[in-house]
């Protein structure tokens, strides 16, 4: 239905609103960040005062240290295993290969929280125990569903026509693999392990349940701090990480939009 | 030539390719489900020096008192709420981006709806608090607006865990809607138009069902998470923020029962594959 | 270059028999085209002897070897694709030179060959292009370059043409000819463009549902067509039907047929026999006792003018036949007018049916 005239100017209108609805609560906390007031009085005096204090925090920084520790490694683990199981799922015909498929999606459904206390019980019971290592384990499995899903998309824009010719020239699997497959899969490769780093550096719930007390990753810190009682340290690390992974997001957007097309 | 015949055959040439991240997943996500579901009927935790045995109490203790079948309707219904908001609010949206607005300007919006679900889940709750605390600048600006003084205070009430729940999920139900809106041709309207029919009818005989599968589907990925929800009824719920997925928390961290954690979040996913259980036909239509 | 052969291979996919039974073979050097409609398995033929699929059963002689069971890269063989299936993320040059790199050829050597093989395209100055900077024709070379280059036992082509509009199809026609001459190289040509396959090749193979149905040179399949679908499927045909005499087919209507003497042996009973629509004369019916050979009396229904040529649809014993006349400036015949048709015996071809 085309609307017409001020029905389309309503139309704009109403988007805009959802616009500051889903913004300004963050901008709001970014302004705070940079307020004086502790207790977040305006009027507004500039400072980076917060943002210094958070420089001398040493229990947020180790864990914004286990953070970007834990997410670069999922993201390396979570993109090679999920970008060769995606290859293989692509080539390969088999029996079972749709039930591989659809066991991709629980990690995704199935609420984190559940997902989260069934892996402190496991790991528990198993003697995997609590703990970065435990953290780690949990991210990759999380992230490996994405990787594996944002690849095979990628997968379906390839033509099984390009690995044959490469095998009648005499290519080998690997050759072939290595030549003509993964540099076309590439932005998804990309746009996959941006999602895998995403997943497991904003991850919480899962992180929070298999967290020992002192070694924990940043979300499960800010969560303990924000129990304690708000103050504008919480704004700043808060503000920094927003602009974080948005700016990943945008990053993923772009590849995967103009990557897409070529 | 089907892809079908050009695929090859058999699993033993995918395994080398396949094994490292399944075995993953079974060890992290597979394994640990099963086993949630065996210690859900255990006594106590299967540790050196414990005695346990096999039960049912846990869950006697699910059904015997109103308290875990009230909080989990309670979390039922703020997933519904929730749903229907993120319906009322994403719909309209869904519907703009994807016949009103046209190239650059779509995309561009389109990604700025998309992004802050993106952001860090729990720091987004956080900001929320900022806004909506007595004090805080949703009071302060209306106040410094109002000739009158009121004191908005939703900080720790139903309403606020309602606000930021919808903030969380609502970017879900854009997207979905707008796939599906996106994908009817506009000759379809038109047409409906030329036979007669009103805006009215053209969206409620056309539009709707049509758009239907992505409305399930943007409701099915906002329910489920919101029933198991328990940080956000934390922060901004405070005292009121007692749901199901709270209670699941505090087994865990705070009274140690874990066996009856677990078979509160096994009852928990046995509602959530119900569910997925039942939108699959929808949703499977909308593959089609 | 090598000679290729298909003994006794079948393929089948679950119920379906893709290939039945199919033995031929391809001379040393030359230029066979596989013709068939869809469905018929000219490409699972072509895929068997590429080694994309393995035969169920039956052998695959390449070079006098059996390679049956030899997987495509371990095969030396040249394939073209329909879409051409370039490397996107490549440049021409390095399309060309992949076969030669993963052979692990010197550089210099490479870089050689990949010359050669783009001037044999006429392709030399494109070298540092993208695929997707190419137009149709142009990739088609690409391709044929990429596929010549590693000096393949045989160039395997899988309607390599289809994508092209009709004019480039036709100087791309000309254009692979004289490349596969000049390379000398056993070529199979899968089409289901008859015209294709008569100007192209030297011998062509008909398949029709998994089964080859004949084969031989354009001129003999056109010539003599053992079957209906041969007459009809390569070129148009008139297919008359009735009963074997001494000297042809007598039609229902007791009209005799003469037809060319046959070194097959004699056939009886039920046959057909096949005319080619411009094989036939259109005659006034006043001028029909003139003539010699084969004749029989019609109505015009239908005439459609195609400038240099006009085709006639002539009723005659409630089948309607097709006549081709070259427009030459004679006087045309109305829609409705009774005419006779006539054409040698040599022109009528017996097929059992």
């Amino acid at each position: 239905m085309k609307l017409t005239g001020w029905l389309e100017g309503v139309g704009r209108f109403y988007v805009g609103l959802l616009l500051a609805f889903l913004y300004l609560p963050i901008v709001i906390m970014a302004l705070m960040s940079f307020n004086a007031s502790p207790f977040y009085q305006l009027p507004f005096e500039w400072t980076t005062h917060w943002y210094s204090d958070l420089s001398r925090n040493n229990q947020l920084l180790t864990a914004t240290l286990n953070s970007l520790r834990i997410a670069v490694m999922t993201t390396v683990i979570a993109t090679i295993l999920g970008t060769a199981a995606s290859i293989a799922l692509y080539r390969y015909d088999f029996r079972g290969k749709r039930i591989l498929q659809v066991l991709l999606f629980p990690p995704i459904a199935i609420p984190w929280l559940i997902t989260g206390t069934a892996m402190l019980i496991f790991f528990y019971g198993i003697g995997i125990g609590r703990g970065l290592h435990a953290i780690l384990l949990g991210h990759v499995a999380l992230a490996l569903p994405y990787v594996i899903v944002v690849v095979s998309a990628r997968l379906q824009t390839f033509a099984p026509e390009l690995e044959e010719a490469a095998r009648s020239l005499g290519a080998s699997q690997w050759q072939v693999t290595r030549r003509v497959t993964l540099p076309w899969i590439m932005p998804g490769v990309i746009a996959g392990a941006l999602f895998a780093f995403a997943v497991s550096f904003d991850q919480f719930v899962v992180s929070y349940f298999l967290a020992t007390p002192g070694q924990g990753t940043l979300p499960v810190e800010i969560y303990a701090a924000i129990r304690k009682g708000f103050t504008p340290e919480i704004n700043a690390v808060s503000t920094i990480i927003i602009v974080v992974s948005m700016g990943l997001m945008l990053v993923t957007a772009r590849f995967f939009k103009f990557g897409g097309d070529r | 030539m089907t892809s079908a015949q050009a695929a090859r055959k058999g699993i033993r040439p995918a395994l080398p390719l396949l094994a490292p991240a399944y075995l993953w997943l079974t060890v992290a996500i597979f394994l640990p489900l099963s086993a949630m579901a065996f210690f859900s009927f255990m006594t106590d935790l299967p540790m050196a020096g414990r005695e346990w045995s096999l039960t049912l109490k846990n869950y006697a203790a699910f059904f015997s008192t109103s308290l875990y079948l009230t909080l989990l309707w309670s979390s039922l219904r703020l997933g519904l709420e929730v749903t229907a908001w993120c319906l009322v609010i994403g719909f309209p949206a869904a519907y703009v981006l994807a016949k009103v607005l046209k190239g650059r300007a779509r995309e561009a919006i389109f990604l700025l709806v998309i992004l802050p679900f993106w952001s860090n889940g729990l720091v987004r709750i956080f900001s929320w608090a900022m806004v909506l605390r007595e004090g805080g600048i949703l009071d302060t600006a209306l106040n410094a607006v109002l000739p009158f003084t009121v004191s908005i205070d939703l900080m720790y009430s139903y309403p606020a865990v309602i606000i930021g729940l919808v903030h969380s999920y609502v970017p879900y139900m854009v997207l979905t809607c707008y796939l599906t809106l996106q994908a009817i041709d506009d000759s379809l309207i038109e047409a409906a138009r030329s036979l007669g029919a009103s805006r009215r009818q053209v969206l409620r005989r056309l539009i709707l069902p049509l758009a239907m599968p992505g409305i399930v589907a943007g409701a099915v990925l906002i329910f489920v998470p919101v029933v198991g929800s328990f940080m956000e009824p934390r922060i901004l719920g405070g005292r009121t923020g007692t749901f199901y997925g709270t209670v699941i928390e505090d087994q865990f961290v705070a009274v140690f029962n874990w066996p009856l954690g677990a078979a509160l979040s096994f009852i928990l996913l046995a509602v959530v594959l119900l569910i997925l259980a039942a939108s699959a036909p929808i949703l499977r239509r909308a593959q089609q | 270059m090598a000679e290729v052969r298909v003994e006794n291979v079948s393929r089948s996919f679950g119920a379906h028999k893709a290939l039945d039974d199919v033995s031929i073979a391809f001379p040393d050097g030359g230029f066979y085209a596989l013709l068939g409609p869809s469905g018929s398995g000219k490409t699972t033929l072509l895929r068997q002897i590429a080694g994309f699929d393995f035969p169920d059963s039956g052998r695959i002689v390449i070079d006098g070897k059996g390679v049956e069971r030899v997987p495509v890269e371990k095969r030396r063989i040249g394939m073209v694709f329909q879409n051409y299936a370039l490397f996107p993320n490549m440049s021409v040059t390095d399309n060309v030179a992949f076969g030669l790199s993963v052979r692990g050829v010197s550089r210099a050597e490479i870089a050689g060959e990949v010359q050669r093989a783009l001037d044999l395209v006429q392709l030399g100055g494109l070298g540092e292009r993208r695929p997707h900077q190419l137009s149709g024709g142009q990739r088609q070379r690409v391709a044929l370059a990429r596929a010549i280059v590693i000096r393949p036992q045989v160039l395997l082509l899988d309607e390599p043409l289809s994508a092209l509009d009709k004019a480039l199809r036709v100087d791309m026609q000309v254009e692979l000819k004289r490349i596969q001459r000049e390379v000398g190289i056993t070529t199979i040509f899968v089409t289901h463009d008859q015209e294709e396959a008569l100007t192209m090749s030297d011998r062509i193979g008909i398949l029709r549902e998994g089964r080859l149905v004949q084969e031989g040179s354009p001129e003999e399949i056109y010539d003599h067509p053992v079957s209906e679908f041969a007459a009809t499927f390569l070129g148009d045909a008139n297919i008359l039907r009735g009963e074997a005499t001494e000297t042809g087919i007598r039609l229902g209507d007791g009209t005799e047929i003469a037809t060319r003497l046959n070194s097959m042996v004699r056939m009886t009973g039920k046959v057909s026999c096949a005319v080619r629509p411009e094989r036939i004369t259109i005659l006034p019916a006043s001028a029909a006792a003139s003539t010699t050979g084969n004749r029989l009396a019609g109505r015009v229904s239908k005439r459609i003018f195609a400038g240099d040529s006009s085709t006639y649809f002539v009723e005659r014993d409630g089948q309607t036949i097709k006549v081709l006349v070259q427009n030459a400036g004679q006087i045309p015949f109305d829609e409705g007018q009774d005419i006779v048709l006539t054409w040698s015996p040599e022109s009528t071809v017996l097929i059992r049916t």
